[in-house]
């Protein structure tokens, strides 16, 4: 990864007469009447935030230029903006840009920070993670967001234990609030994971007390409820949504005009519901689209041609790391619950084609190991160990790890030993989603090349999700947890945890290759637990030593957390390492960006 | 697998034919038809679109079937990047898993060329089956045969090949998964069109004459089909079965586009499937996309042209120079007259049955 720069140059008169040359031209344009979303403006001159090739667009006219477009998040018809639903529409799913929910903190993934949201400070003492609410929140219906609202939001999963708040109490053992701007959550003694509550605080929305007090009434499920109204604490409100798009109106009475430094200069986002990924990059390569989460394989292509598309980085890999998509062995099948085998598998895989080829070179050479060698979780990898300890590709070695173990080559090319054939074994990850779809055929064909037996296979993506959560496949491809202030623990509690492991059948959360081990539990209280850095980094490296002797999973690449790409046609000053004030995020600290953007045209 | 099948329109065509066959028949009852057909024409009188058709399917086979044994890369071989553009090394660059695109078209060619044979097979195979047996034998057994044959018609052929190929790729038969499991089926849910138009041509032939001489001679059914009325089918099966393998060979390239092709398999399809998923036309990648549409384009434009050159061969009314030959048998027949004139009417009478 690149270093991340400072803030970059205060921009100069030069660039100044070039924005307000770039405005001239898009007024004169506009008076013509003539639509101007053209994907190719002229040079930005030294602003800020626009495409990787300096250049930016004139500026769109008429009620389209006061408009973001946004894609990416939603691809079926908006139909409920109930967010305990499980087909809730954007911007009411869990965790996606705020603008209509907010939590109380929120997660930089470039610094690693817990910045303030609707909570204004906190304090972690022991285990007492102590939150102050803003002063003059309040919700889009005109009453004040106070703590109660917060302890109320964590009470639903209580009143309700089908949704998904209901699975937050088990590291937390009360919630208190002392006055309306203050809320104090007791941390599970037995569990110690602060850092555990501290990443639901910072994933969870905070929902109104008095709305969803008389939801639950009718509603004792509260995914049955039915909702095109929502009321949020956002910036944003839902005015319009359809199976084509959802539009979001700018609610210019937003309690955090001062929090965050002004009102977007944009009065409604709209996120138009695209059919596919290809329709979606089309879109935004032609300069509709204002920003976007989608996969656009080689997207330094775009900005070659002129487009005034930008990313984070300015180099390869373009996007900031943030999920490890793991390549999950089944631990209960015969030859796959030897780990012999699972290492040899290891040694197979040719990551860096699946980096270059799969993933676009959107990914830096993956290590051994659970923990990401940047970022935030940088500092707790012990590099030296994960290379000597760990595995590279090596199709000759996997071979020899094999032979080793007591398998031969069968006359069909396969090894086998005792009566247990290689294979042959299905990888399974949803149709697709291609960047997963291509790394699985890659890996098959890897281990065909070393005489393990395997063949893709990509059902639709709800089947795909009871497979593995019923441990009823082979290998899988899938993701778990994403940088957050939880990993690098989250990620070895999800992929190793025995604390909650299921038969096979019966829907798991986490460990879903059902790896089973006596001492795991035991170090993933300890690393919790941990109360200082180095503590918790010996934790962390003895965990990462457990997985490498064992592989129950294989990393095969880093992804971004969200895919943040923006066409600098209508705004600039878009967040990029260069002028960093805001991380690649939609979600999280994703939205300063919204409160900072720069129109073009004006 | 549109609606409108070439093959109907064929049967129309072909009943012609056999009008012409009939009178070849009455002709000379003990001789073969096609003998009797190519001594009638003269030999294969073969039209230059045969030889354009022909160049086309042998230009492809050539490929598929002979080119990967000459050609320096594997199709499983990583020789570059994602779509690395072309290159002295790599006339066509690469592809989205940095394949050699020449490689892998001419070993996914040779897959969709082995499916399209095999599919073709066995709905040919099945299609004429069932056709020669309900044209021939008639009653009540024709009525059942033909109303599977309807009821199948009506299913959506499509919807059909979907939902059994997504079972397929979930199957434990290891074999069923690769190219052979899909050719298979479409060669299971494509036979009926082919099985109407066997039909109509066996019960026409079923009432021949021969077939009676064949009956009265004590021979069996199974061996009047297949020594009666299948050698008078053959010159439509043939086309037949040439459109068959065309339409399979586009079934399986759409199935294998929607990504329900066989998995781990490389065929033009799959070379489709992998350029949109990784945005090939977005990225101005065309020698990922461009060459795949190519082949399909040629062999199936190959085949189709090959079928109707066929069609041109077996139906005398459909051949080329028929102007002319009639002009010239006018001419003949005119020339015969002015002979009759100074020959005896005994003779007269032979002469204008040979001239007939």
């Amino acid at each position: 990864m690149t270093s991340i720069n400072p803030f970059g140059a205060p921009a100069s008169r030069r660039g100044f007469l070039a924005i307000a040359g770039a405005a001239a031209i898009s007024v004169t344009l506009a008076a013509c009447g003539k639509s101007t979303n053209s994907g190719s403006g002229g040079s930005g001159g030294s602003a800020l935030g626009i495409g990787n090739n300096g250049k930016k667009g004139n500026g769109r006219s008429g009620t389209a230029a006061d408009t973001l477009f946004i894609g990416g998040f939603q691809w079926g018809p908006a139909a409920n903006f109930n967010p305990f639903s499980p087909s809730a529409a954007w911007p009411a799913q869990g965790n996606v840009a705020q603008y209509l929910y907010e939590t109380p903190l929120r997660f930089n993934i470039v610094t690693g920070e817990l910045l303030p949201g609707l909570a204004k400070s906190y304090k972690v003492d022991g285990l007492k993670v102590t939150l102050t609410f803003q002063d003059g929140a309040k919700w889009s219906d005109g009453q004040p967001l106070t703590s109660a609202d917060f302890a109320y939001t964590y009470q639903l999963g209580k009143l309700d234990p089908t949704n998904s708040i209901a699975g937050l109490w088990t590291d937390i053992d009360s919630i208190e609030t002392p006055d309306a701007t203050t809320a104090v959550v007791n941390v599970n003694t037995t569990r110690k994971n602060t850092a555990v509550v501290l990443q639901n605080i910072a994933q969870t929305y905070v929902y109104p007390q008095h709305i969803w007090s008389e939801v639950i009434k009718s509603n004792p499920q509260l995914s049955t409820y039915q909702t095109m109204k929502p009321v949020g604490s956002g910036p944003f409100s839902v005015s319009a949504a359809d199976q084509t798009q959802v539009v979001l109106t700018r609610n210019d009475s937003y309690w955090g005009k001062t929090f965050y430094g002004g009102s977007p200069v944009f009065s409604k986002v709209i996120h138009p519901i695209f059919k596919s990924n290809d329709d979606a990059n089309l879109q935004f390569q032609n300069g509709q689209m204002d920003v976007m989460q989608t996969f656009i394989p080689q997207i330094w292509k775009t900005w070659e041609n002129g487009k005034p598309i930008g990313t984070y980085l300015k180099a390869s890999p373009y996007y900031v790391p943030g999920s490890i998509p793991m390549f999950i062995i089944n631990t209960t099948k015969p030859g796959l619950n030897d780990p012999a085998v699972r290492k040899a598998m290891a040694y197979a895989i040719d990551t860096a084609s699946i980096a270059e080829t799969a993933m676009s070179g959107y990914s830096d050479k993956v290590v051994a190991s659970l923990m990401m060698p940047s970022g935030s979780e940088a500092k707790y990898l012990d590099k030296a160990k994960a290379q000597s300890d760990g595995w590279t590709y090596d199709a000759a070695k996997a071979e020899q790890t094999l032979k080793d173990a007591g398998y031969t080559k069968g006359s069909d090319g396969i090894y086998a030993k005792g009566g247990v054939r290689l294979g042959q074994w299905k990888l399974i990850t949803p149709t697709g989603w291609t960047d997963w779809n291509a790394a699985l055929t890659i890996v098959a064909k890897n281990f065909k090349a070393i005489g393990i037996d395997a063949v893709t296979y990509f059902p639709q993506a709800a089947d795909c999700t009871t497979q593995v959560q019923n441990g009823q496949f082979d290998c899988a491809c899938w993701y778990v947890a994403g940088a957050s202030p939880a990993t690098p623990w989250q990620r070895f509690s999800d992929v190793m945890s025995n604390v909650s492991i299921q038969p096979i059948g019966k829907a798991a959360f986490n460990n879903y290759g059902r790896f089973k081990n006596d001492q795991i539990d035991g170090m993933l209280q300890t690393a919790a637990a941990a109360a200082d850095d180095a503590s918790k980094t010996t934790a962390l490296q003895a965990l990462d030593d457990l997985y490498r002797q064992n592989v129950p999973s294989i990393p095969l690449m880093y992804r971004p957390d969200e895919f943040y790409q923006y066409a600098a046609v209508n705004f600039y000053n878009w967040p990029d390492e260069k002028n960093n004030y805001a991380p690649p995020m939609f979600r999280g600290a994703g939205n300063t960006w919204i409160y900072k953007l720069k129109k073009i045209g004006s | 697998m549109s609606g409108i099948n070439p093959l109907s329109e064929l049967e129309a065509e072909t009943r012609n034919t056999n009008v012409a066959d009939a009178t070849s028949v009455l002709a000379g009852l003990t001789t073969h038809p096609r003998r009797a057909k190519r001594r009638r024409s003269g030999g294969f009188n073969v039209s230059g679109r045969f030889w354009v058709a022909a160049a086309l399917v042998g230009f492809v086979i050539l490929m598929a079937f002979i080119g990967p044994l000459v050609y320096p890369f594997g199709a499983g071989e990583k020789v570059g990047g994602l779509y690395d553009n072309p290159s002295a090394t790599h006339l066509l660059g690469t592809d989205n898993f940095g394949h050699d695109v020449i490689s892998v078209l001419m070993t996914g060619a040779r897959n969709s060329l082995y499916n399209g044979l095999v599919a073709g097979l066995v709905a040919t195979a099945i299609g004429v089956a069932i056709g020669v047996l309900a044209g021939y034998v008639g009653g009540w057994l024709e009525e059942l045969l033909m109303g599977i044959t309807n009821v199948v018609l009506a299913v959506p052929a499509i919807v059909v090949l979907i939902l059994i190929s997504i079972s397929l790729q979930n199957t434990s038969v290891g074999f069923l998964k690769g190219i052979m499991g899909l050719a298979l089926v479409i060669g299971f849910t494509s036979w009926p069109w082919t099985a109407r138009a066997v039909r109509a041509q066996a019960s026409s032939v079923a009432t021949r004459e021969h077939i009676d001489i064949a009956k009265l001679s004590g021979a069996r059914t199974p061996g009047i089909l297949w020594r009666d009325v299948l050698p008078y089918l053959a010159s439509y099966i043939v086309m037949a079965f040439v459109l068959q393998v065309a339409g399979a060979i586009l079934a399986e390239a759409s199935l294998s586009m929607l990504g329900l092709g066989p998995s781990d398999v490389v065929s033009l399809g799959v070379q489709l499937h992998w350029a949109i998923a990784f945005q090939a036309v977005g990225s101005g990648a065309w020698w990922a996309f461009l060459p795949p549409t190519i082949i399909l384009t040629l062999v199936s434009f190959g085949l189709l042209l090959l079928q109707s050159s066929l069609d041109e061969l077996f139906n005398p009314r459909l051949r080329r120079g028929k102007r002319k030959a009639m002009k010239a048998a006018a001419e003949r027949r005119a020339a015969a007259a002015a002979q009759l004139q100074t020959q005896p009417a005994g003779l007269a009478a032979g002469a204008e049955e040979v001239l007939a």
